[in-house]
């Protein structure tokens, strides 16, 4: 099944992976960081993601990080 | 159950856990983690020595898993043409911001590649000083509005912004001169295979080698990261076209 790793610690919330996802797979959560801005979660439920890294490659913060496809 | 193929994993070149100390959304981190992806892609991590500048690239060497120096702001292509003369079997390349590749270090960039050093640059092109809070840089657009330039830049005070990898490529000793853009997920891909390009030159001895790559500054822009990356297809990339402007190696293909 392919998914992403999202690493929440490194998430700086500048959502720019949201428009990124092919699938919009990627949404504001309800978890906040230090400065309390709500981190970015990978929301898959139909087991959508396509593995295309689209996200990670776009995430300047290294927070996505692996990407598998199968 | 399929098996699962990894796509994407950060690259062994960056060390272990590492947290970027840029702003968010800022483009700065891409072009490190690209620069991380093509270390690994070449096998050069063991072999490398990099030299980091002043200003938001200063601290590349908490990222990077290679042996670093700090140059004085400007100075990091004296740093390196030194590096490279003494041992010449290393890798040696720049992570440098435009203000100090194209300003206060204008002189030490020209002369090396007029000089054909044997060494890779990489320039941060964002418009503006970033780390200082904004300034205006040798790159700032004409009408851009900065903490010196409150009413825009205009020529008849300022002058011009530099085009970079045009001057660059202009230099004799200059093997390989492009200019990239992170604006979007597809310029991100083309951007590691011009930084994969411009370190191959280096490896083959052929001279100089330098990639410019527009990026944002979101905090000094006061943009958001989205908006940021519009600024930069609509208004940058219309001044500082992304293109090869000298590669000695593309009649040899
Ligand atoms: C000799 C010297 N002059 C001035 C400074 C102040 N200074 C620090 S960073 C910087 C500008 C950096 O801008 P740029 O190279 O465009 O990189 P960015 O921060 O935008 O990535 C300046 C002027 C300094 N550190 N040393
Ligand atoms: S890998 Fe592609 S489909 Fe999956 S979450 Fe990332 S962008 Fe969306
Ligand atoms: S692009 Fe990266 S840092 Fe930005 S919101 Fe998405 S996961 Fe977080
Ligand atoms: S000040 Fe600008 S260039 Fe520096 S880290 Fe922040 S957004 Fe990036």
């Amino acid at each position: 099944m392919s998914h992403i790793v999202l690493d929440e610690a490194k998430c700086k919330a500048c959502y720019l992976c949201i428009n990124e996802c092919p699938k919009k797979l990627l949404r504001v959560g309800s978890k906040t960081n230090n400065l309390g801005d709500h981190l970015v979660e990978f929301y898959d439920p139909n087991h959508e993601c396509i593995g295309c890294a689209m996200c990670a490659t776009r995430c300047p913060d290294l927070a996505i990080t692996e990407v598998y496809r199968g | 159950m399929a098996a699962l193929t990894q796509i994407f994993k950060i690259p062994d070149s960056i060390k272990k856990g590492a947290k970027y100390s840029f702003c968010p959304g800022c483009d700065h981190g891409v072009a490190v983690r690209l620069v991380g992806e093509a270390l690994d892609e070449l096998g050069l991590r063991e072999n490398t020595i990099a030299v980091a500048s002043i200003g938001c690239s200063v601290t590349i060497y908490d990222f990077l898993d290679v042996d670093s120096l700090e140059a004085p702001h400007g100075r990091a292509l004296a740093e390196a043409t030194g590096i490279k003369r003494a041992r010449p079997d290393k890798f040696v390349f720049t992570y440098q911001g435009d203000g100090d590749f194209a300003s206060i270090g204008m002189a030490e960039s020209m002369h090396t590649a007029l000089r054909g050093e044997k060494v890779t640059a990489i320039c941060i092109n964002n418009t503006t000083y970033g780390m200082t809070g904004g300034q205006l840089g040798p790159t700032t657009l004409l009408g851009q509005v900065t903490t010196t330039s409150p009413t825009g830049r205009n020529v008849e005070y300022y002058g011009y912004p530099i085009k970079i990898a045009e001057h660059i490529a202009l230099c004799d000793g200059t093997a390989y001169s492009a200019r990239v853009s992170l604006d979007s997920v597809a310029n991100i891909r083309k951007a590691k295979q011009v930084i994969k390009k411009a370190f191959e030159i280096q490896l083959h001895g052929l001279g100089f080698s330098f990639v410019e790559i527009l990026s944002t500054c979101p905090t000094n822009w006061k943009m958001t990261p989205q908006q940021a990356h519009d600024r930069v297809r609509n208004q940058m990339m219309e001044v500082f076209k992304p293109g090869v402007y000298k590669d000695i190696t593309a009649d040899r293909n």
